[in-house]
């Protein structure tokens, strides 16, 4: 209910104008009328916090994460890496299979390939804070192996930031 | 001294044929492999998908699941023996597994003493081989994977004296002579299997005497150098036994493939004797097309077989009965356009005779359904397409490409609607101007410079242009009308070329050609204003290179059909790993998508929502270039990516739009693949919110009659349409695609309504 209020508050105040400012450059004409910031309306998508998801592997794609751990142990990447694409062929887009595949790339010491692998992780992690967390991890892990300290420094207070959320 | 040069010669050909054949047989045509089948619970493949699946690897249904390449199905479980398998990574003996299915699919799989197995891949598919320019292919077998009755059959039928004469039979020589000469034509052969193995290794086929000398004189060579048993083997790979339009089938392997789609290891009697039967003249006795003559001959053999106590009389009898059992397709797996693109990634790497003759194993991410789905729609829309097409001379032409966006796999090809022939592939070799198709990675350029979002209004005005030659360019839009102020959510879904050409400009031509490089452009495309309206050709590959980036949240892969190389002796040579590239910003990248299942649901993709599953969420765009000479469409779900392209070889006009021509066959092979909703995860920084759609003025849901749902950056300011009421809100939404509000919001919703009446 707490979230609810204030909006409702401010359109029976405010009417729709809530916020003025310029439309973005729009070509040749910008639209008439006032401007209202983009968040939603009512009876538009549900504007709670995001849902909160947690993603797991499933039995398979476990069964298979497992299969590359004993591949990387062994420092067998390729093989590693071959059976984490059979994961991936499973669970598209389960970000926790794509920071696999990041690692092992990492333990080859292919840090640009890691980088991509956690940003392409991201992206599917939304709305799961613990994955969004991992992710970063990678990311600065990459950014460190390169010598990119600044930047590894950045990308693991975004991956604190997330995991104190 | 003519003694001498006798001599001489017979030690010539002597020397040569046993170079010859040593050297010889160890030529192997690269072996090509589907991607293997994983099963694992929760797949959603149903009891007879599962038994579908296994007999396109041609395991038999039988009483007992006893022998590998069989299974028996029980309720709602199979037991399958699996065969041997070879994939990139392992080899696997045979086992048994009991798969365990329910209505929505695989419950959960279990090996032999009933422990749990969480994930098995069946056995590739053999896809093909790749064989020499001169066309011959086999598949070779070791003495142990040829069942005891084929030597025998071919003893019997061909060469009963095979095991004791020396390379040549002169009684039977004597014998064939006598009843050609009283018949003034060739009616029998007289020559013994190592005759005809020399033949097929060293002569043309030219019938003269001084070929039936040399012929003989280099048999009894080789039967003097060479165990009976290695000759067997030899001839066993090495005999013609088919034609497939360039392609020569060599050896009982490959042909028991080629008829029949399984081992040789695995034929019965009456499969055997049709082998037999066809050695003696592949074309004419050619069961697919002549299968009267081939079962007359295979019932030949058979009484053959019998009455020199090869095998009962009972049995062959049996056998008789039996029909020919041939595949109807070729193998049921021949897929040349796809074959294509594997030789072509393969060549950068591999020197042509290392995938002629050294055995490999290729393994590739083809997936026979999704093939075979795509095949089936192309041949059946242009047959539909052709009756409502322009050109009274020629058949309308089209290719497809499928691809798993995330992993950058090339699943499915098809070079043409003839799909199984062997020729021009349009797929790989077809380029062709991509019209609209362009448009998505304009506006994604739009949306990157921060000024545009999909409710940004633009206009859609007359253009003319000067162009440096002094020309002026003047384009239209397609139904030649002018639409006014748009928004750009509307300008992308019904594909209007005037204000889309505005934003191009406005954004400028360089970045939106850095933005088709970013996205796998193997080429800097001209920077002309009419690149905007897709003056560029691609070919379909390259269409589906630069949307795949599109489907795969801005993330860019280098498109791959095979995944890895193994030498004859499973030692992996080379692997092709997934590697992905960020190329757009996850922001930009899910707002454009948004935009492109707008265009499925509002705009020119929309005819594709009556033959789609209603709840399925796709995304994707039209293409027609100048004259309706090629007609394009281009879309993903969540889990695949297909590009279609429809055109007359010549380039004469189709008279079929994008929608018309592609977007038909697209829609059917979207439909057929059993595939997932596009479902990204919007970044959080985005928010989802209502537009009125001519005019991309906020409105929120029953305020105007023409509402669409749009994702915005969450701090975009967006003008409002006058009389709908809008309150600030807190954080932005996440998710997908509108979905009914909670009953919190519509209440809300309703109570601001009755505030404002």
């Amino acid at each position: 209910m707490r979230w609810l209020l204030p909006p409702l508050l401010a359109a029976a105040l405010a009417g729709c104008t809530l916020f003025g400012g310029t439309p973005p450059h729009a070509g040749p004409t910008a639209p008439p009328g006032a401007g209202t910031a983009a968040q939603p309306g009512p009876g538009e998508a549900p504007s709670a916090p995001p849902p909160q998801r947690s993603f797991r592997l499933s039995p398979a794609a476990s069964a298979l994460v497992n299969q590359a751990h004993r591949h990387s142990g062994a420092g067998d990447y390729d093989q590693a890496a071959a059976t984490l694409e059979r994961a991936l062929r499973i669970e598209p887009d389960n970000p926790l299979v794509w920071i696999e595949l990041g690692r092992v790339r990492l333990a080859e010491r292919d840090g640009a390939q890691a980088d991509a692998l956690g940003r392409k992780a991201l992206t599917l992690a939304a709305g799961d804070p613990a994955a969004q967390a991992s992710s970063w991890h990678l990311i600065a892990d990459s950014l460190r192996a390169r010598g990119r300290n600044q930047e590894a420094e950045d990308a693991e207070r975004r991956a604190g930031s997330l995991a104190t959320r | 001294m003519l003694v001498l040069v006798v001599l001489g010669y017979v030690l010539y050909l002597d020397h040569m044929v046993v170079k010859q054949f040593e050297g010889r047989r160890w030529t192997l045509p690269a072996q090509v492999y589907a991607a293997p089948l994983e099963l694992y619970g929760g797949l959603a493949l149903k009891l007879p998908e599962i038994e579908h699946e296994l007999q396109r690897l041609h395991y038999r249904r039988a009483e007992r699941a006893d022998h590998p390449g069989t299974y028996r199905l029980a309720g709602e479980h199979f037991e399958v023996a699996l065969r041997a398998a070879r994939f990139a990574d392992e080899a696997r003996p045979p086992s048994l597994l009991v798969i365990n299915a329910g209505e929505n699919g695989i419950l959960n799989l279990r090996d032999a003493h009933g422990a749990e197995v969480p994930v098995l891949r069946l056995e590739p598919l053999l896809i093909g081989s790749i064989f020499p320019i001169h066309g011959e292919d086999r598949i070779i077998v070791t003495p142990a994977e040829v069942p005891p009755l084929l030597p025998a059959a071919l003893k019997a039928v061909e060469d009963r004296k095979f095991d004791t004469h020396h390379g040549v039979d002169p009684l039977a020589m004597l014998r064939a002579a006598w009843v050609n000469a009283r018949a003034g034509q060739i009616e029998q052969g007289g020559s013994t299997l190592t005759q005809q193995l020399v033949r097929s290794y060293f002569l043309n086929s030219r019938q003269t005497l001084s070929r039936k000398l040399r012929e003989a004189v280099m048999a009894i060579a080789l039967d003097a150098h060479f165990a009976k048993a290695d000759l067997m083997n030899a001839y066993i790979n090495e005999i013609f036994l088919g034609q497939d339009g360039d392609r020569a089938i060599h050896g009982f392997g490959l042909a028991s493939q080629f008829y029949f789609g399984k081992p040789l290891e695995e034929l019965e009697l009456s499969e055997v004797a049709l082998l037999v039967a066809i050695v003696r003249g592949p074309s004419y006795y050619d069961p697919r097309r002549h299968p009267d003559r081939a079962l007359l001959r295979r019932n030949l053999v058979l009484k053959e077989m019998a009455d020199q106590g090869i095998v009962k009389g009972r049995d062959a009898a049996a056998a008789a009965q039996r029909p020919l059992g041939v595949s109807a397709r070729f193998a049921g797996a021949y897929y040349p356009a796809y074959l294509d693109f594997v030789r072509r990634t393969l060549r950068r790497d591999y020197q042509e005779g290392d995938l002629t003759q050294a055995g490999l194993r290729i393994y590739t991410s083809l997936d026979p359904r999704a093939q075979d789905e795509a095949e089936r729609s192309l041949e059946h829309e242009l047959d539909r397409l052709d009756r409502l097409g322009n050109h009274p001379k020629a058949a309308l032409e089209g290719a497809v490409v499928v691809t798993a966006p995330q992993s950058g796999e090339v699943t499915a090809i098809v070079g043409g609607r003839e799909a199984g022939y062997d020729g021009f592939d349009r797929a790989l070799d077809a380029r062709r101007s991509m019209g609209s198709l362009v448009k998505p990675f304009i506006y994604l350029t739009a949306l990157e410079s921060g000024r545009y979002n999909a409710a940004t209004v633009v206009q859609d005005a007359p253009i003319d242009l000067k162009l440096a030659n002094g020309q002026h360019w003047q384009p239209v839009n397609f139904t030649r009308q002018v639409y006014g102020a748009v928004p750009v959510v509307r300008a992308l879904a019904e594909s209007l070329n005037l204000a889309t050409v505005g934003v191009g400009l406005d954004v400028g031509l360089p970045k939106v050609a850095a933005t088709l490089q970013r996205f796998g452009l193997p080429q800097p495309p001209e920077q002309v204003p009419a690149l905007l309206l897709g003056s560029l050709s691609v070919t379909p590959l390259e269409a589906a290179q630069l949307f795949n980036g599109l489907a795969n949240g801005g993330f860019h892969n280098p498109l791959r059909a095979v995944r890895a190389v193994i030498s004859s002796e499973g030692k992996p040579l080379k692997a092709f790993t997934l590697k992905v590239t960020q190329v757009a910003t996850p922001e930009a990248m899910y707002q454009l998508d948004r935009m492109l299942v707008t265009v499925m649901d509002r705009g020119t993709g929309r005819p594709a929502r009556a033959l789609l599953p209603p709840q399925l969420i796709v995304a994707g765009k039209s293409g027609t270039s100048s004259d309706y000479r090629d007609s394009w469409f281009a879309g993903f779900s969540g889990s695949h990516l297909v590009v279609v392209w429809v055109g007359y070889d010549d380039n004469a006009p189709t008279g079929f739009t994008g929608s018309a021509g592609a977007l038909p066959v697209w829609a059917h092979i979207m439909a057929g693949l059993g595939t997932n909703s596009w479902n990204a995860a919007m970044p959080e920084s985005l928010a989802e919110v209502h537009i009125e759609y001519p005019t991309g003025l906020r409105a929120v849901p029953g305020c105007a009659q023409d509402i669409v749902a749009v994702v915005v950056p969450g701090n975009a300011s967006l003008a409002v349409r006058p009389g709908c009421g809008f309150p600030e809100s807190p954080a932005p939404a996440h998710g997908v695609p509108a979905k009914p509000a909670n009953t919190f919001l519509n209440r809300a919703q309703q109570w601001l309504q009755e505030l404002a009446h």
